[in-house]
């Protein structure tokens, strides 16, 4: 060591990377339109200058309260997404606006060329060529749900950018709804990166642009809000952001939530006071979900630390915490903490996601014995509604921890019947096709009949887990 | 692995072995992540995924909403390896030969593996014990083991000889993992015994680097009934974590010599009923300890004008509890 012990602090040295320590500047929100899109520099070819640069951003500018010179399209305020069902209607008090409806123009989320088209590459082979494959007029609805994402995904962008039947570009209902769509649909076939790019056309949600001008509400319905805040935080390579993205939609909720609270103490009617105690249930709720997704982000931006002190934070109550807790431990390696989430006193009926961390906790500590006779016991517990993919998750752990034991063979015996269950998770298929890689130099061939097996699945195996599988997923 | 190399010894490349031999590295799996899908609240109109197939697994729960989920995935990648840690492995032996009795008449049988570390310290490569000795939950063949072992295994088409090898790496530098596998082939009119050889290279790297420093405490008054007062020393030690993962930090001992008693001034020291918040350390993190060195009634000899205190232990544990473990050198004062 150094002479220079005076300076050496007893905690660790200062770190860069954790929320809340350090400051964070938040980066100018740059997008596609006004960098990477050579149809940026020409506003005047199909009319769309981007809506959100500058000139128009403040709620004050004029411009925003021009009627639209194309195709002026009212909306009834009760179109405003993201409203729950039973919400009065929002009142136009606070705004010194006249009550004109909102007018918007979204029609760069209508352009062709923010689309990109996606690679058959990834697919794996058998399902590239399946007589399963949707017919191409198969109805978007029914693509989500028989699990062909990537499929919707396709459907999603031409439908934004059809000429036949051309979205108005003020139906902010209908692109969002579809942008959210294509948006998800990539992110569950594989395609984040894609989606990440393009979710930068939505530029800055905090802008002004997307408020209603009737009651300051958000145009853009809650659900693409929060996948944005991820998306964004990739698509600008700034994880930061991204946490401090649900921070701001944190924020909102807060004082929605407020405004409700305070508005249910003060109403009378019953009709209006069950649609506000419904209203108040969504958003805590939403603040609730918002907590865990700041957590994953930091988990995500491999601050594992950053999470842990994150989550301590957080009421103990939520459903579930002390579970995810416990995850985040094991992640971390502090065995003894993991363990300290389970509860349950000794002799009790043993909580079957208590004996999951304990499994896991031994499989941490290298016990794999310990960890098989857990597994195995919960295997054989009865099967109640909705555990049954609680079982499968838990026979994969078993297989797993049976080949660190020298148990392949058993190992892939389970894993191959839970692929006759009908499951096709990524771990279940990334495991078998490892264990193939182990047991067989011709491994190309048992995982190309994995794949072919899985590309034959119907119904609900498929809405639930997605039909179209990636060469990764089967380590081809 | 990180690096193979393919030595074919004796037949040399002239004709193909029935048997393979396939390896992987055993680091702990991993909690699969998952990014949950936000949903739209549920309206006649909207469609949307199900929120299930942005899980891990399809579960059920409503409240799935963590990116880590307690599904396990086996390790993608052999990953870095480090001082400290115990570098485990998987060998299996794998009879190639296809099932169909009509196109080969060969039998495959006596496969036995063999596995030795050569480390960079030591010409002399270790030889390492496999285990498990005998396939889990099968009495029939557990009886039988010690025979077998000698042996070797028989090995029907298509079926495998699983083993597991685990050895503690010390020592930073190139590591090679040599795997021998034997095997007798026999044919309707003829048998041999075939092998061949194979190497895996890796290196290991240092996880943690530590800097130590002792400083002269004031002693404790002389109590009447002692000799000399008691000497006391404060030794610091700063922990690196030098190496590409996060760890936390177990245990941190000073392991005195006789004559010599430790008392940590650490993260353990908290006040009764208080959790213990182990410190985190991130890749270049570096957390300071501290302990204070007491003579125990009469001082022991210096050696070379140095008294030696004791040895540093530092435990940690890696991502899932992947466990390190390491001792310094002996530790001291120069005496004046």
């Amino acid at each position: 060591m150094s002479g220079s012990s005076g300076e050496a602090t007893p905690n660790r040295h200062a770190r860069h990377g954790s929320s809340g320590r350090a400051p964070v500047v938040r980066r100018a929100t740059r997008g596609p339109l006004d960098i990477k899109d050579p149809l940026s520099n020409n506003p005047q070819l199909r009319g769309a200058p981007s809506p959100l640069n500058p000139p128009h951003s403040s709620l004050l500018s004029p411009a925003l309260h021009t009627p639209n010179a194309r195709s002026p399209r009212i909306l009834s305020p009760g179109r405003s997404p993201g409203r729950s069902p039973g919400r009065s209607p929002g009142g136009p008090g606070q705004s010194q606006y006249p009550l004109t409806p909102t007018t918007r123009d979204f029609s760069h989320l209508l352009r062709p060329e923010l689309y990109h088209p996606l690679s058959h590459l990834d697919i794996a082979p058998p399902f590239r060529t399946s007589q399963h494959q949707p017919d191409s007029s198969t109805p978007l609805p029914d693509l989500l749900k028989s699990g062909y994402f990537r499929s919707a995904a396709i459907a999603a962008a031409a439908q934004l950018t059809s000429t036949t039947n051309q979205i108005s570009s003020e139906d902010h209902a209908t692109i969002f709804s579809l942008f959210y769509t294509r948006l998800s649909c990539l992110t569950l076939c594989g395609n984040t990166q894609l989606a990440a790019q393009e979710v930068l056309a939505l530029e800055d949600l905090n802008s002004a642009y997307y408020r209603s001008d009737l009651d300051g509400k958000h145009l853009v319905p809650w659900e693409l809000r929060v996948l944005a805040v991820r998306l964004q935080g990739m698509g600008f390579n700034d994880a930061r952001r991204g946490v401090m993205g649900y921070y701001d939609l944190g924020r909102e909720a807060r004082s929605t939530l407020s405004k409700a609270k305070a508005k249910l103490r003060s109403t009378e009617a019953d009709e209006e006071k069950a649609g506000l105690t419904k209203e108040i249930q969504i958003w805590e709720d939403r603040l609730a979900d918002l907590g865990m997704r700041v957590a994953s982000a930091l988990v995500e931006m491999e601050d594992l630390e950053g999470a842990a002190a994150f989550m301590k934070t957080l009421p103990a109550t939520e459903p579930g915490m002390h579970m995810k807790k416990a995850l985040l431990w094991l992640a971390l390696g502090d065995i003894d903490a993991a363990r300290a989430c389970i509860r349950s006193a000794e002799g009790e009926e043993k909580d079957e996601k208590e004996e999951v961390i304990r499994a896991l906790a031994f499989m941490a500590e290298g016990e794999y014995q310990e960890a098989v006779t857990i597994w195995e016991e919960l295997i054989a517990r009865p099967v109640s509604a909705g555990a049954a993919s609680e079982r499968a998750m838990q026979r994969q752990n078993l297989a797993v921890s049976l080949l660190y034991l020298g148990g392949m063979d058993e190992a892939r015996k389970h894993l191959e019947v839970l692929v006759d269950e009908d499951n096709s998770f990524h771990a279940l298929t990334f495991n078998l096709s490892t264990i193939y890689e182990l047991c067989t130099e011709r491994s190309r061939v048992l995982k190309m009949a994995l794949a072919e097996k899985i590309a034959e699945r119907e119904g609900s195996a498929r809405s639930n887990q997605g039909w179209e599988k990636v060469n990764l997923d089967f380590k081809l | 692995m990180a690096h193979q190399r393919n030595v074919s010894t004796l037949e040399g490349v002239k004709e193909k072995h029935s048997v393979s031999l396939k390896v992987l590295r055993l680091s702990r799996p991993s909690l699969s992540t998952q990014h949950p899908l936000p949903t739209p609240l549920p309206s006649p109109t909207g469609t949307y995924a199900s929120p299930a197939a942005s899980l891990a697994y399809p579960s059920t729960d409503s409240h799935e909403n963590f990116i880590l989920s307690p599904l396990l995935t086996l390790p993608p990648a052999f990953g870095s390896a480090y001082v400290g840690e115990t570098f485990s492995c998987t060998l299996c032996a794998n009879n190639e030969l296809l099932p169909s009795p009509s196109t080969s008449t060969k039998t495959i049988s006596n496969v036995r593996i063999e596995a030795e570390m050569k480390i960079p310290s030591s010409a002399t490569p270790i030889v390492l014990e496999l285990g498990p000795s005998s396939a889990l939950h099968d009495p029939d063949e557990a009886g039988a083991e010690g025979a077998k072992e000698k042996d070797g295994h028989e090995l029907d088409a298509g079926k495998s000889l699983q083993k597991v090898v685990s050895f503690d790496l010390k020592e930073e530098g190139s590591h090679v993992l040599a795997v021998t596998v034997t095997y007798s082939e026999t044919t309707p009119t003829s048998g041999r015994v075939r092998t061949f050889r194979k190497l895996y290279q890796f290196v290991c790297k240092g996880c943690m680097v530590v800097r130590t420093k002792t400083g002269v405490l004031p002693s404790s008054p002389k109590l009447p009934n002692q000799e000399n007062e008691i000497r006391k020393w404060a030794l610091e030690a700063q922990l690196e974590n030098c190496g590409e993962e996060t760890i936390t930090l177990d245990t941190v001992i000073l392991e005195t010599n006789e004559g010599f008693k430790s008392t940590g001034l650490n993260w353990d020291l908290v006040p009764r009923g208080e959790e213990i918040e182990r410190p985190i350390l991130n890749p270049g993190d570096v957390q300071q300890v501290c302990f204070m060195v007491e003579e125990i009634q009469r001082g022991p000899e210096p050696e070379d004008g140095r008294l030696i205190f004791g040895v540093l232990s530092i435990g940690w544990r890696g991502p899932m509890g992947n466990r390190g473990y390491l001792s310094t050198g002996s530790l001291g004062t120069r005496l004046r």
